[in-house]
């Protein structure tokens, strides 16, 4: 793509709002590296509390008070027991709270994930722990948890060994009904990353990442269905009727020729259509296009890909830092949160937070972008967008990765 | 495509949107004759917060760009349109320099522009601008005209629209009226200009500049609140009518449909600007739909409605179609489909 004398890599970094109205920023007290675990709770006193998992130590989560979004507060902020591990995921349902721990290196303490009782905000109380340490497990990375019942996450685990080193990570399902005593009901992993399989391993990617599992989405619409990515071998969708076991009933995937790095899975029952993104982990978007593709699933066992959401030249955004999709609003199941089967919106690092129409799914249509000033101290130079979520009044919480903290935005199309 | 891929969720109109304009870019048309303070009154406002992120594209009909140059400075963008008249043989550069505009906003060459300002060069006729917006092949998928803006000038103005059909149909056809230069004029002139722009434009508020000084808001709002106080029919001159029709009971957009598309076909030269906020039955939110001469915008439904009132209410701007004749075409066919 050329580089014209005018384009805004001769300018710097050009922050946009288009569509979006900013109601409040929050560094939250200085530690402002937000994760990909984002939950609205309403607490017994009414009071409205997102719960935001942080990108990597010192902190483990904040939770702010957001009932004046406009006024966040952060009632709550707790700390990791050390530098080796990140609590990247969270998700709370009523007042109870999981949040998944994973370590940098395999063998370390804690991997796996934590229980908490959220009634007093101020003061989470931990009431289980679900171990999933082991000699080539590195924990859990990614949780679903909207039910109260079950964990649905992407785990290592003490007994799994894999074919490669970055394939550690598969689907557990782990009933927690008595928190204090968590217990794995089934799994499934990709054939051939586990030691002893009886299919070869898979190809490596150029960019490799792992064959391993991101997000484990589960929905009340389909509670026979799990619809898991799964990194570099794409996405899954299982069924799960049977949570002993999981059985695979279509596979999709984009790479190669893409890159691979396959994130997130969001079906939209109604519509016999499936969300799909990818994750951008390369800076100066050297692994573009990473994208959000738009699945007719009319048929899950035949899921043709039939468009992808607009992004624009990667040459304006590739200056700094990482450039593509990554997190998807993901109607989750509570209340707190809001449903749209119309409506998209997706964090892309220093391409900020987007919104699309897909009214028409052949045709997303870009309706609204944020894209703030760089917040002081980004290593980058840019905003690195990272999480999203909605409440059910439609307002939007959106997370930088580095420092940023918590931006509260109104929709404004 | 919702045959194919059903929502609960959607209007049989698309997405429900917040506003009329939806997600498209806010385009506000400034018409006026001839030296009226058009230029002025944009330069403040560009220079206003709210101005800022403002696009502006000028129509000049001559051959040096003055306007232009004069905008220059203050605007994200200035486009200059050829020497002629927008409503005539500039429309296509219209299309093209917006087109443009959009384009090089996403490769990013020209700075993020939200909102564009069309000058009309004074002897423009608003209506084929208006029509340039209207369907998606055209303009109507990325732009949206919030507000059509008539500059009247306190001093020369009552004689302009003595003298001149295309000074009429400006004010005919604004949605708000901006009297300029009063600072120029005695008091008793400025009461008569109002006087015979109430009369021409009912339904349009009528606002004074000083200085080019108004309230920023005024040049961007849309202006449908404004229409609820709908008169009775109106005699323009030069044959146009304006008049609202207006029902309670929830409509069958069927029938509707097909009461706009007959008078369309028979009529569409003589339907200068229809615009209307229907309460469709099987629709919670308001279906906004906007005719020009011949072309229908896509109805679009919105989120809420603006108060409480849930009559549907249409605004006609007709050339020597009556509203009798509406009227009756829009009861017959309403009897029709119920049968």
């Amino acid at each position: 793509m050329p580089v014209t004398d005018k384009s805004p890599l001769n300018k710097g970094y050009q922050p946009v709002t288009w569509n979006f109205k900013l109601l409040a920023h929050d560094t939250l007290s200085g530690f402002g590296g937000m994760g990909e675990g984002m939950s609205v709770q309403i607490a017994p006193d009414g009071r409205r509390i997102i719960w935001l998992a942080h990108e990597s130590a010192p902190k483990n989560f904040t939770a702010v008070d957001v009932s004046d979004p406009r006024k966040p507060k952060v009632v709550c902020q707790t700390d990791l027991p050390h530098a080796n591990v990140r609590s990247n995921s969270l998700e709370t349902c009523g007042n109870m709270m999981a949040v998944a721990y994973q370590t940098s290196q395999k063998d370390l303490q804690p991997a796996g994930f934590e229980l908490f009782d959220i009634s007093s905000p101020e003061n989470p109380k931990s009431i289980g722990f679900f171990d999933c340490s082991g000699p080539h497990s590195r924990g859990v990375h990614q949780l679903w948890f909207c039910d109260g019942e079950y964990v649905h996450c992407a785990s290592g685990s003490r007994d799994f060994v894999p074919t490669n080193a970055l394939d550690d990570q598969f689907y557990r399902c782990v009933d927690v009904r008595n928190p204090s005593k968590p217990v794995e009901v089934g799994r499934w992993w990709m054939p051939g990353t586990r030691q002893g399989d009886n299919v070869m391993p898979p190809s490596r990617h150029p960019i490799d990442k792992g064959f391993r599992a991101h997000n484990t989405n589960v929905y009340p619409q389909r509670p026979d269905r799990c619809y898991l990515a799964y990194i570099d071998g794409g996405m899954f969708v299982l069924d799960i009727s049977d949570k002993a076991n999981p059985k695979k009933i279509s596979h999709w995937t984009n790479s190669p020729p893409y890159t691979g790095f396959m994130h997130t899975v969001v079906p939209l029952f109604d519509r016999g259509l499936m969300l799909v993104t990818d994750e951008s982990t390369e800076n100066n978007a050297k692994d573009w296009p990473k994208l959000i593709w738009v699945l007719d699933a009319r048929d899950e066992t035949n899921l043709v890909s039939i468009a992808t959401c607009p992004l624009p030249d990667p040459a304006v955004y590739a200056e700094a830092g990482r450039f593509g999709a990554h997190n998807i609003h993901e109607n989750v199941p509570l209340p707190t949160a809001w449903h749209s089967d119309q409506i998209v919106l997706g964090t892309f690092f220093n391409g900020g937070l987007r919104a699309y129409d897909i009214a028409n799914p052949y045709q997303p249509k870009e309706i609204g972008i944020f894209m703030p000033p760089a917040p002081p101290g980004a290593p980058t130079g840019t905003i690195q967008m990272n999480d999203v979520f909605v409440d059910e009044r439609g307002i939007v919480y959106t997370v930088d990765r580095h420092v940023g903290g918590l931006y509260i935005l109104e929709m404004d199309f | 495509m919702l045959d194919l891929f059903p929502s609960r969720e959607a209007s049989p109109f698309g997405r429900k949107v917040k506003r009329e304009r939806g997600a498209r870019i806010p385009v506000t048309v400034v018409t006026g004759f001839l030296g009226a303070g058009k230029t002025t009154l944009i330069r403040r406002f560009l220079g206003s917060p709210e101005g800022a992120g403002t696009a502006v594209i000028v129509n000049e009909f001559g051959a040096v760009g003055i306007d232009d140059a004069l905008l220059r400075e203050a605007a994200e963008e200035t486009v200059l349109l050829g020497n002629g008249c927008i409503c005539c043989i500039t429309r296509t550069d219209l299309q093209i320099a917006l087109r443009r505009l959009v384009f090089d906003r996403e490769r990013g060459t020209v700075p993020r522009f939200g909102r564009i300002v069309i000058e009309t060069s004074g002897l423009a006729d608003p209506a084929p601008i208006l029509q340039t917006f209207s369907t998606d092949r055209a303009l109507g998928g990325e732009f949206h005209i919030d507000v059509v803006l008539a500059v009247v000038d306190a001093v020369n103005g009552e004689a302009e629209l003595d003298s001149a059909a295309e000074a009429r149909k400006q004010v005919i056809l604004a949605d708000r009226l901006v009297i300029a230069k009063t600072d120029l004029a005695t008091p008793a002139a400025v009461a008569r200009l109002t006087e015979r722009l109430q009369h021409l434009n009912p339904r349009a508020a009528i606002d004074i500049a000083v200085a080019g000084a108004l309230d920023p808001n005024r040049i961007i709002e849309p202006s449908t609140g404004e229409r609820s106080g709908f008169l009775a029919e109106a005699e323009h001159g030069d044959g146009v009518l304006s008049f609202v029709i207006a029902q309670e009971p929830p409509l069958e957009w069927p029938a509707f449909s097909r009461a706009m598309e007959t008078l369309l076909a028979l009529r569409g030269a003589d339907l200068l600007r229809v615009k209307g906020l229907l309460n469709v039955a099987g629709c919670r939110g308001p279906v906004v739909v906007q005719y020009v001469q011949h072309l229908a915008h896509p109805p679009v439904e919105l989120q809420t409605w603006p108060d409480a009132d849930r009559t549907s209410r249409v605004v006609f701007i007709t050339r020597n179609i009556a509203e009798r004749d509406v009227r009756n075409l829009f009861a017959a066919v309403q009897a029709l489909a119920k049968a």
